[in-house]
């Protein structure tokens, strides 16, 4: 059996934030991951709170406002502001430097979606930045699009942008990278680091273009120089161009995971993916060995600490049976907010606010699981991300917010709690 | 929202759109299985007929039932006039439609809560019915379908079969328009006019554009099923009723069995497991309703069901559920008949109900009852009732023609999508990889049927209804139907929210276990990341 100081569960944001901040502490960290996930989906923002549920302005203004159980009443305004900040440091100074992001807690961006929607976001790739439409919608937009990526069109997205009160328009490009058919964002991505194929791209965009428009692509332009790619493009273009998230698998997301697992690899950190939780041995109140499977073998991981950061049920972290009964697969934590058997889960409208929405497992300040009666479950267990109940991140443009703060908290109470108990054995 | 588009066979000739006043020999009124039938025998027979559904073709209970083709097995000791039918139909249909049925074969099986007695009832059914039924061992068929529940105590084969529904409607339909017949949908009857004692045509809505249209027609033949009664009130007969018997169905997403299997009992709820394409639909719970447009499915139903599918297959609980639905079968009832209480104990063969005799208004017939299974006798006795009125001599041609997409006569099998497909799977953009969607025929579906409700394009190609429900494929669809209909973003946008809406009504009630973690996901791409809430 092999032993860590914190053992990480989950490779999202949530996991990778908690896992990169003790390694770089001088914690030994193992991350066990069934695979990787939530960061490819993800459009590589940091929506830090976007609707409550009308479009709000300034998140850090309504933090305050959430109710008890929401997870930002849990780590507070002070407590994203770190994990941003902290974020933001790790990014420029990471494997994909002088890729960076902008922004702040202090007042959303507006960044059209690939619908064409203006979406609230606080914390973005600075190759996104440019896409911001406060103001009356800025400078015309011309969306650039490629008839060979299916998770992206530009024509509808041009169209909706007029329909908010922007200005745009759209071509589209039959050039498609080679070799490879029905390419993906990915396919598009590795295309654009080929200097040929950037070169076509401009060669048919720059004599297109408007005198006062600014450039949107899908967030495609590159993934092993994603900056150079960006900077270079402008630089031809001579005008500001900007990325807007595709579907998955999420380019902008990936780049964030190559970041962040890098930073753990060089802080000495361990990963070990295709490992699934099935439980705990515990002995009074705290977990002391984690079971995990990794194909046909089972593997017992001895911890210190344990930060839980496996997602919600679109993860597999949170699950739900025929029978509605709701658990936690992992350490079998108490769910809260799962309607009894019987109630309404669900409502018939679609965009309706649905009962079960906010289930998950419920935590103290310190972000220990506890039960029902609020009592702490686990001493040395600490919850972070989708896992946790009180929000709806889709709707509420929280998700990554939430798993950045709440990761970033996890490591800064372990730290907090190791250090004191160092402190007081040195006494 | 401005819609256009309406007739899904605008290219053919005798179309004839636009035009404010139409005439034909025969109007049709209901898109379902039985209209399409009907439209289609008629046109063969050489009437000039219209056909107008207020919604699209097979929305309604057609398009809503389990894909069962009877072999007739269910019928043979309670109703066996019904079964006989049913032995004689499934044999025609496989032969005129192969294309849109499966040659599943049926079980009927002996769970532990039945009465084994029954098995000797129901052979003794199936004899009289001449329906080719064999018990076999319990043994021979566990290792026919292995999941089935090792408790059961005798099984029995039968020749049912699983029939694709909407291919079924559009068959016949397009069928008919080859015949010159004209399909309206989205046309809503609003009145029908009655003079002389005869009707004489009707006045028609456009759902999509809101304008009237009259229609004039010698003959109506009601195939509205469940909305009978609602289309016989405009003619002034008040006192005749459907009684909507509600059933709910649930589709899981893989074919737990390769069979077709029933329970050996008397027809009950939940004793059904239908496989079709590529997931296995349960069904059916009957109950009665006060509208047919208002069929909430509960989560008690669903519960049923689910410990219904527990009987025949145990560990139906921890499989994934795909998609749930209600359909309402068209149960008639005459006031001058007596009081119905259990709509099960209606028989579920058809009668035509000639208004002449009954009510003294002619040229108009009602198509009562019946079920998908006899669907072309049903459309035979009715033209042929509408001929005896007539005093015409037209015989009936459906038993030997075969409608368009039946042309090579091999029954649909698992896979023939996928060889068909294979090959040239890598030569264009997959749209939806679930249902292997390529962008041409989208897009050229989008073409021909003209209208812009991506729900309507889920019904023609399958389109999202693969395990995913749309969560990849809608957004790209949606900007297809954006760049190929010339929709503006407003439109283009109405629908994708329109999909949604209706995908979700169909998949709420049973989310749990993966196909809850894919809602999840599929929140994730419309909300998180699209913002549709938003648009």
């Amino acid at each position: 059996m092999s032993h860590h100081d914190v053992v990480v569960v989950g490779i999202g944001l949530a996991g990778l934030t908690a896992a990169v901040r003790l390694a770089e502490s001088g914690a030994r960290v193992l991350v066990l991951a069934k695979g990787v996930g939530a960061t490819h989906l993800s459009g590589g923002t940091i929506d830090v709170l976007g609707y409550v549920p009308e479009r709000i302005e300034r998140p850090v203004d309504s933090i305050g406002g959430l109710p008890a159980q929401h997870p930002y009443a849990l780590v507070g305004a002070d407590g994203i502001a770190a994990a941003v900040g902290w974020f933001k440091e790790r990014v420029a100074s990471g494997s994909l430097a002088p890729y960076s992001y902008v922004g702040g807690i202090k007042e959303n961006l507006l960044l059209p979606s690939a619908l064409g929607v203006p979406r609230p976001s606080a914390v973005v790739p600075v190759t996104m930045a440019g896409g911001d439409l406060r103001g009356g919608g800025g400078a015309p937009v011309c969306v650039v699009g490629f008839r060979a990526l299916k998770d992206f069109h530009a024509p509808l997205l041009a169209d909706n942008l007029t329909r908010a009160g922007a200005r745009a328009r759209a071509i589209e490009l039959d050039l498609a990278p080679e070799a490879r058919a029905d390419p993906n964002s990915l396919a598009f991505a590795r295309g654009f680091d080929d200097p040929g194929f950037r070169a076509e791209v401009t060669a048919q965009v720059v004599g297109r273009l408007g005198a006062e428009e600014r450039v949107a692509f899908p967030a495609v332009l590159g993934s092993a120089r994603p900056h150079g790619v960006w900077a270079e493009l402008e630089e031809r273009f001579g005008r500001p161009v900007f990325e807007v998230p595709t579907l998955p698998p999420s380019v902008p997301g990936m780049r964030v995971f190559a970041i962040l697992r890098e930073a753990l690899r060089s802080a000495g950190g361990r990963v070990i993916l295709n490992a699934v939780v099935t439980g705990a041995e515990q002995e009074g109140g705290r977990v002391r060995a984690l079971r995990a499977r990794a194909g046909l073998r089972e593997e017992r991981h001895g911890a210190d600490w344990v930060v839980l950061a496996t997602g919600g049920f679109a993860s597999g972290g949170l699950a739900l049976d025929s029978r509605w009964t709701a658990h936690e697969p992992a350490l079998g934590l108490p769910v809260a907010g799962v309607p009894e058997p019987g109630a309404e889960r669900f409502r018939p409208d679609y965009f309706d606010d649905h009962p079960i929405g906010r289930a998950g497992v419920a935590v103290d300040r310190e972000l220990r699981p506890v039960d029902q009666a609020g009592d702490r479950v686990l001493e040395n267990v600490l919850v972070a991300g989708a896992t946790l109940a009180g929000a709806e991140p889709w709707r509420e443009k929280s998700g990554d917010g939430i798993s950045l703060a709440t990761g970033h908290r996890a490591a800064e109470l372990v730290l907090a709690a190791t250090s004191a108990a160092t402190a007081g054995r040195a006494g | 929202m401005s819609r256009r588009g309406s007739d899904p066979f605008r290219d053919t000739p005798n179309s004839m759109r636009g035009v404010p006043q139409l005439r034909a020999e025969v109007l049709v009124i209901g898109g379902g299985a039985t209209g399409a039938g009907v439209a289609w025998d008629a046109a063969l027979r050489g009437f000039d007929v219209v056909l107008v559904e207020r919604g699209d073709l097979a929305e309604g209970t057609s398009g809503r039932f389990h894909g069962l083709l009877h072999s007739g097995g269910r019928y043979v000791v309670k109703d066996p006039v019904a079964a006989e039918e049913c032995v004689v139909e499934n044999t025609i249909l496989r032969a005129v439609i192969p294309d849109c049925i499966e040659d599943t074969g049926g079980l009927f099986v002996t769970t532990p809560d039945d009465d084994p007695a029954y098995g000797d009832r129901f052979m003794d059914g199936c004899r009289a019915a001449q329906l080719p039924a064999e018990e076999i061992e319990v043994a021979d068929a566990l290792r026919r379908e292995p999941r089935l529940n090792p408790r059961i105590r005798r099984a029995f084969t039968v020749p049912d079969a699983s029939i694709d529904a909407w291919k079924t409607v559009w068959s016949f339909a397009r069928g008919a328009a080859a015949h010159g017949a004209r399909i309206l949908t989205y046309h809503r009857v609003t009145d029908l006019h009655v003079s002389d004692g005869a009707v004489s045509g009707a006045r028609l809505r456009n759902e999509l554009t809101g304008e009237d249209l009259d229609i004039e027609a010698g003959f109506i033949l009601n195939a509205s099923g469940a909305w009978a009664a609602q289309i016989l009130h405009m003619a002034g007969i008040e006192d005749v009723g459907v009684v909507p018997g509600k059933g709910i169905m649930i589709a899981m997403n893989h074919r737990l069995v390769d069979t077709v299997i029933n329970r050996c009992t008397m027809p009950a709820d939940g004793d059904i497991l239908v496989p079709i394409r590529t997931v296995s639909v349960i069904g059916t719970t009957d109950i009665r309703a006060a509208d047919p447009d208002e069929i909430p499915v509960t989560q008690a139903e669903v519960d049923q069901m689910l410990d219904d599918g527990e009987r025949l297959v145990p560990g139906f609980r921890e499989a994934r559920a795909l998609r749930v639905w209600a359909g309402v079968r068209p149960l008639f009832q005459d006031a001058r008949a007596g009081e119905v209480k259990d709509t099960r104990d209606v028989s579920r063969t058809h009668a035509v109900v000639d208004h002449r005799e009954r009510d003294g208004i002619g040229g108009l017939l009602t198509m009562s009852g019946g079920k998908l299974t006899t669907l072309r006798l049903m459309a035979q006795d009715i033209v042929d009732a509408m001929c005896a009125q007539l005093g015409e001599e037209r015989p009936c041609r459906t038993r030997e023609e075969r409608p368009p997409g039946n042309e090579d006569g091999d029954s649909y099998r698992l896979g023939s999508r996928l060889r068909k497909r294979e090959k040239t799977l890598q030569d264009e953009q997959l749209i939806c990889e679930c249902e292997l969607i390529g962008r041409a025929r989208l897009e050229e579906a989008m073409r021909r049927r003209g209208g812009e409700s991506l729900d309507d394009i889920r019904r023609s190609l399958r389109l999202g209804m693969g395990p995913c429900q749309g969560g990849f494929c809608i957004y790209r669809a949606t900007g297809i139907l954006h760049a190929v209909d010339r929709l503006d973003g407003e439109e283009a946008s109405a629908s994708l929210r329109h999909f949604l809406q209706e995908r979700w009504k169909g998949v709420w009630p049973i989310l749990y276990g993966d196909q809850l973690r894919q809602a999840r996901l599929d929140d994730w791409i419309f909300q998180g990341l699209l913002d549709v809430e938003h648009v």
